[in-house]
């Protein structure tokens, strides 16, 4: 499509290039008829966004896009690995040591894992401080923290994968957390096992959960994400709508009436279905976001590149003194197993507490329903996140703490 | 006339609810065909039959009394479409009690979180160094986060020749 503001091409440009952009227009214009790119590509990018405080919303797109370079950089690990207890270790062991660019692509796997973690951990504070998550947004919160609890998941079977020592008796204490739960555990250990003590099957088990059966889950769920944003309008955050309540109704009425799409979000608290300021997506936010994006992959690369990804000595089941460091977005809850000893303490620990945190997490949209977006207005759920948090960062300092001053 | 056509209509919608509960039949039918042979592969482990032959351990008369002693033991884990010989430790614990002599074969797996434990000389406990758990000589769990006792592995003497095997029983 063209438009009037497109700047002029000199002509010399246009002549020599002429021999191939004629056939590439008509190919395109020609597929384009057929497919409908170009509508899709409007409909995709030609959207209203807020325009208050955009860079701090570039940190979903960051996820997708980190999230990318899992799926990509996975796929080429599968070049080389083999899931098997005899060769895992053999196999990321001749990548280290023989493999230059496969041992970056593990690294990259690896750091993109930490910083994805990371990420998400921010986008889900942008998202609570702005109180994104009320009317008529709930249900994208609860899908947030589906997609952050399955990346979680991919975190711990992708350590157990290499079979070093640390993947080894990561994938014995998570896999025996679970004979812990009442009546079905020793049974539930022995399914995730593949038997009831750690084994071949054990590997292949967490392979086929990493690589499958966890992606699988997560892929729609980051689609039916993006479908509810968009059908919401991003709601940006409490900067987008100062003035709200000083509104006269006429006013609102003209703000709501000239929303341009996707908004007004119905059903909206009134004064909430449409930012006060707007800007473009693209190529305002996709600027932004692309920004980010390649700043974080940077960081990926740099790390993939200069400490790469550790791979200790094969896993070895007769260890007399080993200590499994976990990695360090469970350190909390390895801390909560010291603090919760014998029998009946443990489920507490290992079930209840967490439980009652994810619910906790998962019903905060129904928790705070007040149309307020302001922080410092919402004291009554910004200071218990707070204390989560801090209590959170302590748990992971006390784990530290113990596990290295051994 | 009128009720013949009202006849009608509901005659085309009960074929229309016939179709609809069709699908939802059919539909239901091959999701199940798909998925109990699923269901049945994932619970498999289950309903496996191990073989658990006894393996050598040592003579006892080269056992120490009143020191645990690790033995690593290379027990066939039957698991899958394998035997591989798992290479195990066993603390071999020989107690005289009231000159009986007593045999324990303690796993050096902690029953918290299966973490390895090892004897610590200077404690005279076995020490977990995942989450600080303590066990006595004899592998009762006297401190820290573990919920039971070491778990003692079936063993049998021949002679002076101690045997174990990949079965696990409580203290």
């Amino acid at each position: 499509m063209s438009s009037p503001s497109q700047p002029p091409r000199s002509a010399l440009v246009a002549k020599l290039t002429r021999p191939v952009a004629r056939p590439l227009a008509a190919t395109y214009r020609w597929v384009d008829e057929r497919m409908g790119i170009s509508d899709l590509t409007h409909q995709l990018l030609y959207e209203a966004v807020p325009r208050r405080g955009a860079w701090s919303y570039s940190l979903g797109s960051a996820t997708l896009i980190i999230i990318v370079l899992q799926i990509v950089t996975g796929m080429f690990l599968l070049w080389t690995y083999v899931p098997s207890t005899t060769e895992a270790w053999e196999s990321l062991n001749f990548i280290e040591h023989h493999d230059e660019f496969a041992a970056i692509v593990r690294g990259m796997h690896l750091w993109g894992a930490y910083v994805l973690l990371f990420v998400i951990g921010l986008h889900m504070i942008r998202t609570f401080v702005s109180g994104s998550y009320k009317k008529p947004r709930e249900l994208n919160w609860i899908v947030g923290v589906i997609l952050f609890l399955l990346v979680l998941g991919l975190g711990i079977t992708g350590a157990m994968l290499p079979w070093d020592q640390a993947a080894y008796w990561t994938a014995t204490v998570v896999t025996h957390v679970v004979d812990y739960i009442p009546f079905f555990g020793n049974w539930t250990q022995e399914i995730l096992r593949g038997g009831p003590q750690m084994g071949p099957e054990t590997l292949t088990r967490f392979f086929a959960i990493h690589i499958w059966l966890l992606p699988a889950l997560l892929v729609p769920l980051i689609g039916l994400h993006l479908i509810l944003l968009r059908r919401h309008g991003e709601h940006g955050s409490w900067v987008n709508y100062e003035g709200v309540e000083s509104e006269t109704e006429g006013e609102r009425a003209t703000r709501m009436a000239e929303a341009e799409y996707p908004y007004p979000a119905v059903p909206s608290d009134p004064g909430y279905a449409v930012p006060m300021d707007l800007d473009d997506f693209f190529p305002s936010q996709v600027f932004k976001d692309a920004t980010v994006s390649f700043v974080l992959v940077l960081i990926i690369f740099v790390m993939a590149v200069v400490v790469g990804a550790p791979l200790e000595r094969a896993a070895n089941p007769a260890a007399l003194n080993y200590v499994p460091t976990p990695e360090w977005f469970f350190l909390p809850l390895d801390q909560l197993l010291v603090q919760f000893p014998q029998a009946w303490m443990i489920p507490v620990g290992v079930f209840v507490l967490p439980g009652i945190g994810t619910t906790l997490l998962m019903l905060v949209p129904f928790l705070d329903r007040s149309p307020e977006r302001e922080p410092w207005r919402r004291p009554e759920v910004m200071v218990p996140a707070l204390f989560a948090i801090l209590f959170l960062i302590f748990e992971a300092l006390l784990a530290v703490n113990r596990l290295f001053n051994l | 006339m009128a009720d013949s056509a009202q006849e009608l209509a509901k005659k085309r919608i009960s074929r229309r609810r016939f179709m609809i509960v069709g699908i939802n039949a059919v539909g239901a039918g091959t999701a199940l065909l798909i998925a109990a042979p699923i269901v049945g592969s994932v619970l498999s482990p289950l309903f496996a039959k191990r073989k658990t032959p006894w393996v050598l351990v040592a003579d006892i008369s080269q056992v120490p009394v009143g020191v645990p002693t690790a033995y690593v033991v290379n027990l066939p884990i039957d698991e899958g479409w394998t035997v591989p010989p798992v290479p195990r430790t066993v603390y071999v614990v020989k107690l005289n009690l009231n000159g009986s002599v007593e045999m324990l074969t303690l796993s050096n797996v902690c029953t918290h979180m299966q973490c390895d434990v090892h004897w610590d000389i200077n404690l005279k406990q076995f020490l977990c160094p995942c989450h600080g758990g303590l066990y006595s000589i004899t592998g009762v769990n006297i401190g820290g986060p573990p919920p039971w006792p070491l778990f003692r592995y079936e063993h049998k003497l021949v002679g002076r020749t101690l045997y174990i095997r990949n079965v696990l029983t409580g203290a």
